[in-house]
């Protein structure tokens, strides 16, 4: 019993002190998203050519550790909360909200820390939309933009052409109802927790409406909004669209578009990629905008995530951490990494010195590009920004389940301007 | 006239046979299937009648329809207005046929074609047979006997028939079942992937519903073919069911024990069936192609090739170091949960003290709260403990969230066992750290060894807080680590499956060596309050 | 009494020292910091700032949610564990018949309790999927179905689903509590039973029943815990969705907690989730054990 305790007592000394961070090096933490199969591997284990990221980090910046983890999406929320509130935030965090941490003074300006040679390589939209009372506080990891993936195969056969309004959109709805009789849904909606607000943006946009307003404002009650959702509801209840969209998430959309289950997607440029990876080979599609209403303007919709370094005013030597944070963005946008990581998952990139490689490698980038400097992107720069997307997804959950849509934008507006 | 309560009972027996057989006949003479077969459709989107399209697909219609007798063209016309006030229509073309068949028609008609439809259809017709011939045998001279002075002979013979009874009436499901398999699903798929196979089996198919057929048309006749099996087939079941229930009472003299002992097998099997499904699932999904996990035309039960690949590729992805992190884990909670359960629970089960009340409520109260709950807590008390990102720590949340369970079962195992030899052992000078170990421990295994799983369990289950307190990747356990697999960008449901796969079997299998132990150990007093 | 000599007075509290010291630490630490934050204001991104009363318990009762989510708490609760105790218990009458075959079916049935929970929910999360389920795929092949079955077509549905697989979970817990509570009834009162005349249901409800209420008033108590506070079923099946309407307490403080970010809120919802189990387990343990004489 007490040579157990002895010994049970000595193992927790030497687990703990193994756990105390070596001297004089530093190191960050780093909390990396999980984008794809080969996220982890890449970063971690051997997927980039036998080696990883952090190795291959660390021997090329001796002095610097890195404590990376890669984390789901579901979870990535979750931990970066529970140590925000430990007062204990990862060094440099990837993830698509920034705005609620800047506002409250966690994140450093991207100044601060980011080389000038790299900061002036960032597209300047993507910048542009990363400041908070004109600071920048972020950067552009990645992108992706939104098209109209269509079965051509299907199209042909119905005798429809690629619908441009929402009128169009109907009756091709309508028609590819007719023509396959169930068998085949006309349009996929995600209207998860995972991407529901893509949704919401798809619409309101298609309508000139849109999160905020002219002097950027939230405006998620505007009378265009209403109409856009209430039309989203239209094609569900006509039965237009696949039958749970409140728990078929984009995955499960996009393997139907792949089976030949879905005549229309709106989806990411990844979306071939994943087709091939799959295994879906024989269907044949195109891409086209996103329809829009009559007499609006469309506009094609580009998401990206972020990278963003917090303060830490416990760090002994705070220029040394900044050079250190410096230099892993350096070392993470080197085109030799940065396209590697790219085009692994089919993303678009967010500086430009990636581009002349990506295009060669794969001449079908450049359209996507152009569909992305075109793209609007979601007012991630608001500080309100994630209370707005889970209200717009919960706004069309509910209106799912029979709620009136005016009242519950009206109700989410009213909570926002509170 | 005077007969004997056996030969009552007996005569009743068989005039509900004979009455219930009757039945049964009958109902072989009603149509129990009916094939109605699309053998052509076309459908024209925007299309009017009238137009170009139309009369293309007209043609197409009546050039298929003219290769079968009889068949008749159903034209559907669907006009709608758009919302730009366009009229826009669509025509569908169905070439429609159909039959109505009894079972013995189908006997008769296809007795060289060799589909397990018609192999339960005969099964049936055999086992009905041979039961009333066997019913039969077994009655002569011996209705007015009781059934236990039965000579052996008849008691086998009834007992034969009886079994052939049930085997009848479990064909009649079968049949129906294989009848929609065969026709609607297997037949096309089968002859799609062997092309080569139609030449053969054509002929069969024409003698069965289109003498007038030509061959080559088969997979047309298959593609739009359903097979609707109709009430008098279903209606078998119950008849059958009561002729069963004439023999049983035949050959035992009495029903209910045979009826209560059939019941409480289909239950356990039942049970068994539902418990394992999840399991068969997880088993043949590990083992699936990626693109085959979500294979939306549901080609297949098993996986059409084994990807046996599939577990090499976790074991490159960390999956075996995830397990062991999941063993030591598990190990080393339960490990303290007992060092700390077992004296807490001897105090409560030998000794008098007060706030052994509060101490027990407080336990439970304990494990009120959900741990996703205590996460912000839990991360800043391992910031203080320097435990952050360690296994140990995990160890020792664990082992503290599961105090509540292993005190109160450990606590009942102690109440259970004597405390004379623990009393004489003190008298003897023992004190009581070694009455505890030496005499109170090794009788009290069973019990321990029911905590220790349960610990262990419970542990090895555990996400929540691991997810949030683990950030290296090596340190994580297995619930952790698959969350790998379910990314932004695809779920791989057979990396997922593979690795849940290789978490379980463990388990599964230390859970069946101390399955005895642990029923053992909760009646030794481990769960009574 | 079954109790031995203690020479000192505080020899007890030395026995529960290191159970009361491991609790104290790693639990009750922990829901001490739930209580601060649950009074406290805290920040979007979770920073805590001062104490601000019971505003977080108004906010979060005042949330629209607030009412459905209760009610599936106590639906989720009621169903479970009423249900599952019940198969439980006819599962643990048959299994301590004596059959051919039955160490194999009491193996087979700890299966569900093997398996990890999130395990558990993906998998059936995948069976019931509509379009490339495995449930359809089963029924399409073996004939039973002619076309896919949407397994899913309303959140009602999808509720029903996620209170099944949490009793499928659920059941080997229960039967092998009543199962060792059966095996340690004296046959003898049977046979007296038997020559009394006394049907099965006679016998069930005097004999058994009785006799099996200490473990199976253990085995609720934890079960009404444990699924109270259970999360991974409902998270990984819906998430929750459409709109909240199939969360539970659990599930939905978590997704306030770290998607709405109004951790003030989720903990004020835990705190009184904590009291209603309280109440719950207390007025349930007081009802069942009134009469028997404990510790």
């Amino acid at each position: 019993m007490k040579k157990a305790v002895a010994l049970f007592l000595t193992l927790l000394l030497l687990l703990s002190a193994s756990s105390f961070a070596l001297a004089e090096d530093i190191t960050l933490d780093v909390i990396i998203c999980q984008y794809g199969p080969n996220t982890s591997d890449w970063f971690t284990g051997t997927g980039m050519d036998g080696t990883s990221f952090v190795k291959k980090f660390e021997e090329a910046n001796p002095g610097i550790k890195l404590n990376l983890e890669v984390v789901s999406w579901n979870d990535v929320y979750t931990v970066v909360s529970t140590r925000i509130s430990n007062s204990n935030p990862p060094d440099i965090l990837n993830i698509d909200v920034f705005a609620n941490y800047a506002s409250e003074g966690l994140l450093m300006p991207v100044t601060d820390y980011c080389p000038e040679e790299l900061y002036d390589d960032f597209f300047p939209a993507f910048m542009q939309n990363s400041v908070v009372d004109g600071v920048v506080y972020a950067v552009p990891d990645l992108a992706s933009a939104r098209a109209l993936f269509y079965n051509v195969d299907m199209f042909e056969e119905v005798g429809i052409e690629v619908p441009q309004t929402w009128a169009e959109l109907e009756d091709a709805c309508q028609a590819i109802l007719d023509f396959y009789g169930g068998d085949v849904y006309p349009f996929g909606m995600d209207m998860t927790t995972d991407e529901g607000q893509a949704n919401f943006a798809y619409f309101a946009w298609g309508n000139n409406g849109g999160f905020v307003d002219a002097d950027d404002n939230w405006a998620v009650n505007s009378d265009e909004n209403v109409e856009a959702i209430e039309f989203v509801m239209g094609m569900v209840e006509k039965g237009y669209t696949n039958p749970n969209p409140a728990t078929q998430t984009r995955y499960d959309l996009q393997d139907m578009f792949g089976a030949g289950k879905l005549a229309m997607v709106i989806a990411p440029n990844s979306v071939p990629t994943y087709l091939t990876d799959k295994g879906y080979t024989d269907i044949n599609y195109a891409t086209a905008g996103l329809p829009h209403n009559e007499g609006a303007t469309g506009s094609s919709v580009g998401i990206m995530d972020r990278i963003m370094a917090f303060k830490d005013d416990s760090a002994p030597d705070q220029a040394a951490r900044n050079e250190a944070i410096g230099k892993f963005l350096t070392f993470f946008y080197d085109p030799v990494n940065y396209v590697d990581w790219v085009s692994m998952e089919g993303f678009l990139p967010a500086v430009n010195s990636a581009v002349g490689a990506l295009i060669e490698a794969d001449p079908s980038f450049e359209s996507w590009l152009d569909v992305l400097n075109t793209s609007k992107f979601y007012p991630s720069h608001k500080a309100e920004w994630d209370q707005v997307k889970l209200g717009v997804i919960n706004v069309q959950q509910n209106a799912l389940t029979g709620g009136d849509v005016k009242t519950l934008l009206d109700g989410l507006q009213a909570e926002l301007t509170k | 006239m005077t007969r004997s309560p056996a030969a009552k009972r007996n005569l009743h027996a068989l005039w509900l046979c004979a009455a219930a057989l009757l039945v049964a006949v009958v109902l072989t003479f009603l149509p129990a299937l009916e094939f109605s077969t699309v053998v052509f459709t076309k459908r024209s989107g925007n299309t009017f009648v009238g137009d170009e399209r139309y009369l293309e697909a007209r043609a197409e219609a009546e050039a298929a329809a003219a290769a079968f007798e009889g068949a008749a063209i159903h034209e559907t016309v669907i006009e709608r207005v758009n919302s730009k006030g366009e009229t826009t229509s669509m025509v569908t073309f169905d070439v429609k046929e159909s039959t109505r068949m009894t079972i013995w028609q189908l006997l008769a008609s296809i007795g060289g074609f060799s589909l397990s439809s018609v192999h339960t259809a005969h099964a049936f017709a055999l086992c009905v047979l041979l039961a009333v011939v066997l019913g039969a045998l077994s009655l002569r001279g011996q209705l007015a006997c009781e059934h236990r002075h039965l000579p052996r002979s008849t008691r086998v013979l009834r007992t034969c028939a009886a079994w052939l009874g049930l085997a009848a009436m479990l064909c009649v499901p079968l049949f129906g079942m294989s009848c929609n398999y065969n026709f609607t699903r297997q037949v096309s798929l089968y002859l799609t992937e062997h092309a080569e196979l139609s030449g053969q089996a054509v002929p069969a198919l024409e003698r069965l519903l289109y003498s007038a057929a030509p061959a080559g048309e088969l997979e047309a006749l298959l593609d739009g073919m359903t097979m609707t099996t109709l009430w008098p087939l279903w209606a078998l079941l119950p008849v059958l069911f009561v002729f069963l229930l004439g023999l049983i009472l035949l050959c035992k003299g009495e029903i209910k024990p045979t009826l209560a002992r059939g019941g409480l097998y289909a239950f356990v099997i039942v049970l068994c069936v539902v418990i394992l499904y999840p399991f068969f699932v997880m088993l043949i999904t590990a083992f699936r192609s990626n693109a085959e996990t979500t294979d939306m035309y549901f080609l297949h039960i098993l996986p059409t090739t084994w990807v046996w690949s599939n577990i090499s590729d976790i074991v490159a992805r960390g999956v075996p170091r995830f397990l062991l992190n999941s063993i030591l884990l598990s190990t080393g909670a339960t490990a303290i949960a007992l060092v700390c359960g077992i004296p807490a629970a001897y105090a409560m089960a030998r000794m008098q003290f007060r706030g052994k009340k509060s101490f027990l409520g407080f336990v439970i109260m304990s494990q009120m709260f959900a741990p996703v709950v205590l996460l912000v807590g839990i991360t800043q008390l391992m910031n203080t403990l320097r435990l952050n990102d360690t296994i140990l720590g995990l160890m020792f949340i664990n082992a503290a969230f599961n105090q509540a369970f292993a005190i109160w079962l450990l606590r009942g195992t102690f109440v259970s066992i004597s405390s004379e030899m623990e009393q004489a052992a003190c008298i003897d000078g023992c004190n009581s750290v070694s009455a505890l170990i030496r005499i109170l421990l090794p009788m009290a295994a069973p019990g321990i060894v029911t905590t220790l799983i349960f610990v262990f369990i419970n542990a090895w289950n555990e996400y929540t807080i691991s997810t949030v307190l683990i950030s290296t990747p090596t340190n994580k356990p297995i619930t952790v680590g698959i969350t790998q697999f379910s990314s932004f960008n695809m779920i791989e449901w057979q990396y997922l499956f593979a690795s849940a796969l290789l978490a379980t079997i463990p388990v599964v299998i230390l859970f069946m060596l101390i399955e005895k132990h642990l029923v053992s150990g909760l009646t030794s007093g481990g769960v009574k309050g | 009494m079954n109790s031995i000599l203690v020479r000192h007075k505080w020899e007890p509290y030395l026995w529960i020292l290191p159970s009361l010291l491991l609790m104290a630490v790693f639990v009750v630490f922990p829901i001490g910091i739930v209580f601060k934050i649950a009074f406290s204001e805290v920040s979007k991104s979770g920073v805590v700032g001062a104490f601000n009363g019971l505003a977080n318990f108004r906010a979060a009762v005042n949330e629209p949610a607030f009412g459905t989510v209760m009610s599936n708490t106590f639906y989720w609760v009621v169903s479970v564990v009423g249900i599952s105790t019940l198969l439980g218990f006819i599962a643990a009458m048959v299994l301590n018949q004596s059959f051919h075959g039955r160490k194999l079916a009491r193996s087979i049935l700890v299966f569900p309790w093997a398996a990890a929970l999130v395990i558990q929910a993906s998998i059936w999360n995948y069976i019931i999927k509509f379009e490339y389920g495995n449930l359809n795929n089963i029924l399409l092949n073996l004939g039973i179905l002619r076309d896919a079955v949407n397994w899913r077509t309303s959140y009602q549905i999808e509720f029903i689903w996620e209170c099944g697989v949490g009793i499928f979970v659920t059941i080997p817990f229960v039967t092998f509590c009543v199962l060792s509570g059966l095996q340690s009834i004296d046959a003898a009162y049977y046979e007296a039973a038997t020559v009394d005349g006394a049907g099965f249901w006679k016998k069930l409800s005097t004999i058994t029943v009785p006799l099996v209420k200490p473990s199976l008033t253990v085995s609720t108590v934890l079960n009404i815990i444990y699924v109270f506070n259970s999360f991974p079923i409902i998270y990984t099946i819906t998430k929750g969705a459409p709109a909240n309407k199939t969360d539970t307490l659990v599930t939905y403080l978590y997704m306030l907690a770290f998607y709405d970010q109004k951790k003030g809120q989720a903990t004020a919802l835990s705190v009184i989730g904590f009291l209603i189990l309280c109440a719950a387990a207390g007025l349930y343990m007081t009802i069942t054990m009134r009469k028997e004489d404990e510790l």
